[in-house]
């Protein structure tokens, strides 16, 4: 879960006097026809990116449904999906698996040659995954608590049995036998708990918050008779109640979405991977990474990457600052922002980066 | 000095100096916070105003390090300046586990690769609370990765991110790759005057909710921004090799400590665990990190403000298997001994000198004995003081 955002947050949605039923009305009538609000934080969910301009322009005003069909199951969609089990199971930097059938897994996965449990699978058995956890007692451990969901020290004669499978001895692991790594490793991936674990990581991940236990119940037993229902599932996830109260609740950031997000805002254009993996390794590196995210905006703001209007070009400063408002924090600014934030522009000491600095650095900004 | 044959000289004397606590280990009460032992006379000012607490982690067994002594010459010279607890009990809880159990004086189950914060409040969070401390004054180096930045502050509802440790990940962001980039994307000028004023009218102009001032916090992130950038140029980014990322959360740490000298620095080291695969590597991991806790002390030694106000605490987070595995590694898993025991070095201007105390005491003793040398107090903490400690 997403560490809970500071109290100066949640406010984003809410509007201040409504009652959290007219606050769901209205989210839900503008998810019905998104606004900038909702088309970025939907982008961000499904894709982890906001929308580029050309896209912005496409979909505002059009339903969530529709930009469902067009992003769930998108070669993009699945590529994110890959990334965040990566990061899941901590296959990153030196650990992240490089071979030709690891990169190939997002698109098979939006062709429909394997399921999300094939896919899970095949991360278990890359020698990454090996790499990474190194060890019998290391190995059966992350197995089953990563792929399960399992609390090994609630199940310790399974951990020790798992173990001496591991090392090839014969052994009944959760009911199955057993005597080599890759069984350990098919055992779990084929074991109800699997499916049911993944619903329940899933759903935070992509709807911010705890499933609902009839949920996960549900759609546990439906994702483990088929795997290949994932995306049928999603699309009524992103379509539930639950999906409006994430909308009114936005939440931190992860570091890699902040990068993407500052490429996209900033450079209109995608991180390379030589940018992004150094960028992340770094910010992850610190508990509060605002200072270092700071430096990167300007980093960026510096460069010859952004091209941002001159300032004398900008005739009408009032919309050219509702518009970075709009497109930097999808809202508009209130009228006393609006007001400062004009005045500020046409001071000599400010710059058009200025503005757009002001508006990266803000704790706003960090969430979605 | 040996962890297996304290003199006798040194058992007599530790049971002339810690009396009670003696007695009460075979009790079961040493550790329990009930021995007391450590708690200062009243009236007695304490010298420590700072800790330097690191965990030698990654799985590191008594029989490498003081059972060892070439191996660590380094924390042996320090275990002559101080005491050492070669019976630490610990919990095998995977490395994450255990080492969050170090922090927060509570062992509890976490998953190995569970990237997420605990729910309990670690040492950092009790001391700046209870002491006021800034951000500035409590750090914490780590070598392993995001993971590791979990231990900067945990999710208690009392406690939490606004009294979390500042952290640093060594390898993280000092690291080749990313002082390439910045070099290649040129380091950002420093903000002029005016711009730096309209810049604050915007900070202000933002709508908040909750209070805090935007131009204060932004300030505060500067420093610690202008630090990092400074520290890309210190040269920690070049180190490399095996056991780099332990390298360079120790020379953090030094660097912290000469210039912002925290009341507390943090270092999680990590690098030792590459014993699964190799001893030889795991040896050569000890080594180096003794060398480098060494200069550390060093430099806490040449420093007349360090010299008589800091104290290290110093223990790995379990030990590991007591037999070699089928690739000449070690494992961690057995519930052998050597894994479920470690040492604990405890070096200060209020400690004793030169003390071997073989009480049996818990690796989550040492930080509510840390809160209390400052006067906090860990009170969720399940750990004990260290009996035996002070002089």
């Amino acid at each position: 879960m997403p560490d809970p955002l500071p109290s100066s947050l949640p406010w984003l949605v809410r509007r201040d006097d409504d009652t959290q039923d007219e606050q769901r009305k209205t989210t839900a009538a503008r998810a019905r026809a998104m606004d900038a609000h909702v088309l970025r934080t939907a982008y961000f969910d499904l894709v982890g990116r906001p929308p580029f301009q050309e896209e912005r322009d496409a979909w505002l005003g059009k339903g969530v449904e529709e930009l469902l069909d067009h992003l769930l199951g998108s070669e993009e969609f699945w590529q994110e999906w890959w990334e965040e089990q990566l990061y899941y199971f901590l296959l990153i930097d030196t650990f992240r698996p490089e071979t030709d059938s690891a990169q190939a897994v997002p698109q098979k996965l939006g062709e429909g040659r394997l399921s999300v449990r094939d896919a899970l699978h095949r991360i278990a058995l890359t020698s990454s995954f090996d790499l990474r956890n190194p060890g019998a007692d290391t190995f059966v451990t992350v197995v089953m608590e990563q792929l399960c969901g399992m609390i090994v020290q609630k199940s310790a004669r399974e951990l020790e049995l798992g173990k001496a499978a591991y090392d090839g001895g014969q052994a009944r692991f959760l009911g199955t036998g057993a005597n080599s790594q890759a069984d350990v490793v098919r055992i779990c991936i084929e074991h109800k708990q699997a499916m049911q674990h993944l619903v329940e990581r899933e759903f935070e991940r992509l709807i911010k918050r705890p499933i609902p236990k009839a949920t996960l119940s549900e759609d546990g037993r439906r994702l483990f008779r088929d795997p290949y229902d994932y995306l049928s599932m999603v699309r009524s996830w992103f379509l539930s109640e639950s999906y409006l109260d994430r909308l009114l609740n936005p939440v931190e950031k992860s570091n890699r979405l902040f990068i993407r997000g500052m490429f996209v805002d900033l450079c209109g254009r995608m991180p390379e991977e030589a940018e992004m993996e150094p960028m992340r390794y770094a910010l992850d590196g610190l508990s509060d990474a605002r200072p270092l995210r700071s430096v990167l905006v300007r980093l960026l703001l510096d460069s010859d990457d952004v091209e941002l209007r001159d300032k004398a070009s900008i005739d009408n400063p009032t919309k050219w600052v509702g518009e970075q408002f709009e497109r930097l924090l999808g809202r508009r600014p209130t009228d006393e922002e609006l007001k400062t934030f004009v005045t500020v522009f046409h001071a000599a000491d400010c710059r058009p980066e200025t503005i757009v600095y002001a508006l990266t650095t803000t704790p706003e900004y960090h969430a979605y | 000095m040996s962890y297996q044959d304290p003199s006798r000289r040194d058992v007599l004397r530790t049971a002339a100096l810690t009396g009670a606590g003696l007695g009460l280990a075979g009790s079961g009460l040493a550790g329990s916070g009930l021995a007391g032992g450590g708690l200062a006379l009243p009236g007695t000012e304490r010298k420590t105003k700072r800790v330097v607490f690191i965990a030698f982690a990654g799985g590191v067994r008594t029989k490498e390090t003081f059972g060892t002594p070439a191996n660590v010459p380094n924390m042996v010279d320090m275990s002559k300046e101080g005491v050492l607890f070669p019976r630490m009990r610990t919990a095998n809880l995977g490395h994450f586990g255990a080492a969050l159990s170090i922090f927060t004086g509570i062992s509890e189950a976490r998953g190995i690769r569970e990237n997420s914060r605990g729910p309990d409040p670690t040492v950092f969070e009790y001391l700046r609370k209870d002491l006021g401390l800034a951000a500035s004054d409590v750090w914490i180096t780590t070598s392993g990765g995001a993971q590791q930045t979990n231990y900067a502050y945990g999710l208690h509802p009392e406690y939490g991110p606004k009294y979390g440790a500042t952290t640093l990940d060594g390898d993280g962001i000092f690291n080749r790759e990313f002082k390439d980039l910045l070099t290649r994307y040129g380091l950002p000028e420093p903000m002029e005057g005016g711009e730096k004023s309209m810049l604050d009218k915007l900070r202000k102009g933002i709508r908040t909710m909750g209070g805090g001032d935007p131009v204060k916090e932004a300030e505060n992130l500067a420093r610690i921004e202008e630090y990092i950038l400074s520290e890309l140029t210190r040269g920690t980014s070049d180190i490399s090799g095996a056991g780099a990322g332990d390298a360079k959360a120790l020379r953090l740490a030094r660097n912290l400590l000469s210039i912002f000298k925290p009341k507390v620095t943090g270092v999680v080291l990590q690098n030792a665990d590459i014993a699964h695969g190799s001893f030889n590597g795991y040896q050569e991991v000890i080594r180096r990190n003794d060398a480098a806790i060494g200069e550390l002390w060093t430099a806490v030694k040449e420093d007349e403000e360090l010299a008589e106000s800091t104290a290290f605490f110093i223990l790995p987070e379990f030990g590991r298997d007591r037999d070699l595995n089928a690739r000449r590694g070690l494992d961690h898993g057995d519930g052998s001994d050597d894994l479920r025991w470690v040492s604990c070095l405890a070096v200060g201007p209020d400690f004793k000198k030169g003390v071997v105390n073989k009480d049996a005491h818990q690796v989550i003793d040492v930080m509510p004995t840390i809160c209390d040398l400052f006067g906090a107090e860990a009170k969720l903490s399940k750990g004990g003081r260290l009996s035996g400690l002070y002089r």
